[in-house]
């Protein structure tokens, strides 16, 4: 069986409309994939950042797979939520991205989009905020149905994230 | 006697605490310990340590401590890297010492120097009556154990403030990982840097 270690961080997020952001991840993966270690998902903290715009999390990630086939190589699925002063927290981005498949030190930025109601629901969201959200977040890295929506291009979430690899180059992987 | 494959593999840290970087506090100091999962044991080097108290010169902004770090970890396992974990320290109007930052980042696992610039974050209290409160005892919000920081799981319903960086350079090296099959990619080319640049 061949193994993978993805040891990084989730270092944080700019260019939202407001600072005060957190963030729920996980990672999905197919089906020839087993989790050896290590939490699949979470969800950070909120920060509020005194210096710059960007919000930064500095979310641990250690994952230990082990796998028997390429299928279902595991991407990283991110929701960005903004939580005001009052406690209420509205949606800002969705996005994901593949954790990368060589093995060294990676930084990856990856954009996030948001869904885009019709003109009253935009016209409502800029007054009282919410805005539309989906109903299955499975749509976050799955690209079938995705036709349907209409979205708007919102921040980056930036991570940092190492691959060590195992016994790959045994079944004759080559990176 | 025929050598059998190894089943430990060594990971040893040399590097520096070089500094910080926060605009709004002066005269700090930074406490650092390691974080690390079960399968990992430190075998020489000191686990955890303090700097000492650096101020602000009067032509740069930045807070220098250039403090060494040497440590070497053996484990079977690479699930728990350890991490570098840091705590700023400093004086407030009163005099009291509270805490500026906490801050954790992996240690690398190529050869050869990387730099890391890690932000640094403090709990922040949610009432306004509690963060008047706490500025007039000296009593911020902490962590009764700064390795909480290190983990992930529990954040969800905590609110933090960050104010700062601190800079760390590591020069890490590795014994046998590539014997028992972790192929871990390619040397890093020579002073790379990682995370944001200093502000």
């Amino acid at each position: 069986m061949a193994e993978l270690h993805i040891i990084g961080q989730i270092i944080g997020a700019s260019g939202f409309p407001q600072n005060s952001l957190f963030c729920r991840w996980g990672v999905h993966t197919g089906g020839a994939w087993r989790l050896l270690s290590g939490l699949k998902e979470g969800q950070t903290q909120v920060d509020i950042p005194q210096i710059g715009e960007m919000a930064y999390w500095s979310h641990p990630i250690d994952l230990h797979y082990g796998t028997k086939g390429l299928q279902g190589w595991p991407k990283i699925h991110l929701q960005v939520w903004h939580h005001d002063s009052f406690g209420r927290c509205q949606l800002y981005g969705y996005g994901y991205c593949h954790v990368p498949s060589s093995p060294g030190h990676h930084r990856i930025s990856c954009e996030t989009w948001r869904p885009l109601g019709s003109w009253q629901e935009q016209l409502a969201q800029t007054f009282v905020g919410g805005g539309p959200q989906l109903r299955n977040p499975d749509l976050i890295y799955s690209g079938a149905d995705r036709y349907r929506l209409h979205t708007e291009a919102m921040g980056t979430v930036e991570l940092e994230l190492g691959v060590i690899m195992k016994n790959f180059d045994k079944y004759g992987v080559e990176n | 006697m025929a050598t059998s494959s190894p089943s430990v593999f060594l990971l040893a840290v040399n590097g520096q605490i070089e500094g910080a970087n926060f605009p709004e506090y002066d005269n700090l100091y930074c406490k650092y310990c390691y974080v690390y999962g079960h399968d990992w044991a430190p075998t020489t080097g000191l686990e955890e340590g303090i700097t000492q108290i650096t101020c602000k010169s009067s032509h740069s902004h930045r807070l220098i401590w250039n403090f060494p770090l040497e440590t070497t970890f053996k484990s079977t396992n690479p699930y728990g890297w350890p991490q570098l974990v840091v705590s700023v320290y400093g004086p407030d109007v009163f005099g009291n010492d509270v805490v500026r930052g906490y801050g954790a980042t992996h240690i690398p696992f190529t050869p050869g120097l990387q730099t890391r610039t890690i932000p640094m974050f403090v709990p922040e209290p949610t009432w306004r009556l509690q963060k008047f409160t706490s500025w007039l005892l000296g009593r911020r919000p902490e962590y009764t154990d700064p390795k909480v920081v290190a983990q992930g799981e529990g954040r969800e319903v905590t609110r933090v403030r960050s104010q700062g960086f601190v800079t760390v350079s590591f020069n890490i090296m590795t014994k046998d990982m590539k014997k028992i099959g972790y192929d871990t990619g390619p040397p890093v080319p020579s002073n790379t840097q990682s995370a944001t640049p200093d502000r």
